[in-house]
């Protein structure tokens, strides 16, 4: 191979996977921008103009109240959800992976069941649960916030355990037991030692925790009732029967506001953890 | 003094398996009930509704609808997520770092806006059909929504993501030293692939692909936006079927057919992942 072949062989590889690489992201996030872009152009009617006819914050305007409300309902479930999640998920794993019980990765795979359990099941279930509580004892949680902050527990917890099992072990114990050996109280060693070394999954899991809950549809479209509806349910609704320019604003606050708290968590724990345990889909 | 750990991972346990539990039995038992009409269901325990689901044509279809659907959108999600991975794990420069954060980063975008978008890029109005237009690949505009194409292109935007993310931890356990070691020995670009790159990363492959697949079985938000109605895969009819018909015990017995597919599925794949893993297949 001449030298001139060599260089235009390595041009051409370059352009491949340039275009590749230009294909598959601008699928992946250009939904997302478009959205934020389109959202600057605001006129009354059921479609959406591309190049945008004009520039207007009006959309952002004339955001209906009963979003911000449902917004904030989200908010709440998803924190239940997520307190929820890390009460049940760090016992459990901790628990998991230091105890010496047989059959350690039955149990782990039996925690991890609710992964593989598609969402509109996991809402039907939830839903049929409810209703047969309801009849026995006369509450029902259907529609409620309880019932639908337990489905997402249900449904977040097994990310909460997945990211804090691969990181327990890889912990070196030894570290534990120095601490110990060394004087330190059980309490000590687990604020001093074991919960710095555990922040990073904690975070990470947390987070995961808080999206699977605050982005649901499928569990939310069987649980949500008519005074409580999530986010995300309320513009599923609005996408299928009344198209509003400002669910197109209203989208991208929310999207501005999940990538801040992305951000907050990376500053924190960095984003090797985010690829190592592999997205939040 | 020693801790009790398995003390520790006791009420969690409980609790899960609770949840688990009840969650599932009820609706497995309810799938066995008879509808009556109005939500009502009788008393006496049968298969009705399974021999429902398997005499009815319209279910009949409805799955197989879901399974060809999720079988096409899986091959195009590979046959791109498999490239785009490996040419990030092969970058040299910081690039691939910042090509997977926006990876992980777009994964916590809200699903509906990210249909939203899709939407209005692939609407008749859009830019995607004003780009046909203008290069003369269309004269009319061709709308997506309620069409097989456009529901495949929503599950593969819901999978490509994650995708991308597992191949990637997948190809980087395949040493570049040992590609380069192929080409020095005189190996064309696509023997390397061949006998190299794919052997190596074909448990991976092949897992990947059933999680996939499984997860393009379950997809509810996108179908039922971008099928609008038209295009009628299991979840969007049990959806339907409870919420609109109120028939509990047919949508409970849709619903336990879809849990069960899903669960043989990936109890298929880890078994011939670990059959390609021991050398037992190819």
């Amino acid at each position: 191979m001449t030298p001139f072949q060599h260089v235009r062989h390595r041009l051409s590889r370059h352009l491949i996977n340039g275009s590749i690489l230009t294909f598959a992201y601008l699928f992946l996030l250009g939904p997302i921008l478009f959205v934020a872009l389109a959202s600057f152009d605001y006129g009354q009617r059921a479609y959406v103009v591309f190049p945008p006819e004009h520039f207007t914050l009006d959309a952002y305007r004339h955001i209906p109240l009963k979003y911000f409300e449902a917004l904030w309902f989200s908010v709440k479930v998803a924190v239940a959800c997520t307190a929820m999640a890390c009460l049940i998920g760090i016992p459990a794993s901790l628990g998991l992976v230091r105890s010496n019980l047989p059959y350690k990765s039955f149990l782990l795979a039996l925690l991890r069941v609710p992964l593989q359990i598609p969402g509109v099941v996991a809402g039907l279930a939830f839903l049929q649960a409810y209703y047969a509580i309801g009849a026995t004892t006369g509450w029902y949680a259907t529609g409620t916030f309880w019932g639908l902050a337990i489905a997402h527990t249900f449904a977040a917890t097994p990310f909460v355990i997945g990211t804090l099992v691969a990181l327990l072990q890889r912990f070196d114990s030894s570290l534990e037991e120095a601490a110990l050996a060394l004087g330190a109280s059980a309490w000590g060693t687990f604020k001093q030692i074991t919960l710095p070394v555990l922040k990073p999954g904690l975070f990470t899991g947390a987070l995961y925790a808080f999206m699977i809950s605050f982005t649901d549809v499928p569990i939310g479209v069987f649980l949500t009732g008519p005074d409580h509806v999530t986010f995300p349910v309320e513009i599923f609704n609005a996408m299928q029967f009344d198209f509003e320019p400002t669910i197109l604003a209203v989208s991208t606050v929310v999207t501005v506001l999940s990538l801040a708290c992305v951000l907050l968590v990376q500053r924190m724990v960095g984003l090797d953890v985010f690829v190592k345990t592999g997205g939040a889909d | 003094m020693k801790l009790r750990w398995d003390l520790v991972l006791l009420p969690a346990m409980l609790i899960s398996l609770a949840l688990l539990g009840t969650s599932q039995f009820v609706f497995l038992t309810g799938s066995l009930h008879r509808d009556l009409g109005m939500g009502r269901l009788a008393h006496t325990l049968s298969l009705d509704n399974y021999t429902e689901l398997a005499s009815d044509s319209y279910y009949l279809t409805t799955l197989k609808l879901s399974i060809m659907v999720s079988a096409i959108a899986t091959a195009l999600t590979l046959l791109l997520a498999f490239p785009v991975a490996y040419i990030i794990a092969r970058m040299k420069s910081r690039w691939g770092l910042a090509l997977l954060a926006a990876v992980v980063v777009s994964s916590f975008v809200s699903i509906v806006v990210k249909v939203l978008g899709l939407i209005l890029i692939f609407s008749a109005n859009g830019p995607f059909n004003k780009l046909l237009i203008a290069l003369g690949v269309i004269d009319a505009p061709v709308s997506l929504i309620g069409t097989l194409t456009g529901v495949v292109l929503g599950l593969m935007h819901y999978s490509l993501g994650f995708a991308v993310l597992l191949f990637y931890s997948v190809v980087i356990t395949v040493p570049r030293s040992l590609e380069e070691a192929a080409q020095g020995m005189g190996a064309s670009r696509a023997g390397v692939f061949r006998q190299v790159i794919l052997p190596m990363c074909l448990p991976g492959l092949v897992g990947g692909a059933l999680v996939i697949f499984n997860v393009s079985m379950g997809g509810f938000t996108s179908t039922a936006l971008i099928g609008a109605g038209k295009v009628l895969t299991i979840p969007v009819v049990i959806e339907r079927t409870m919420l609109l018909e109120n028939n509990y015990g047919t949508a409970a017995a849709l619903a336990a057919l879809l849990l069960i597919t899903v669960l043989v599925i990936n109890l298929a794949s880890v078994a011939v992942v670990s059959r390609i893993r021991r050398g037992l297949i190819l």
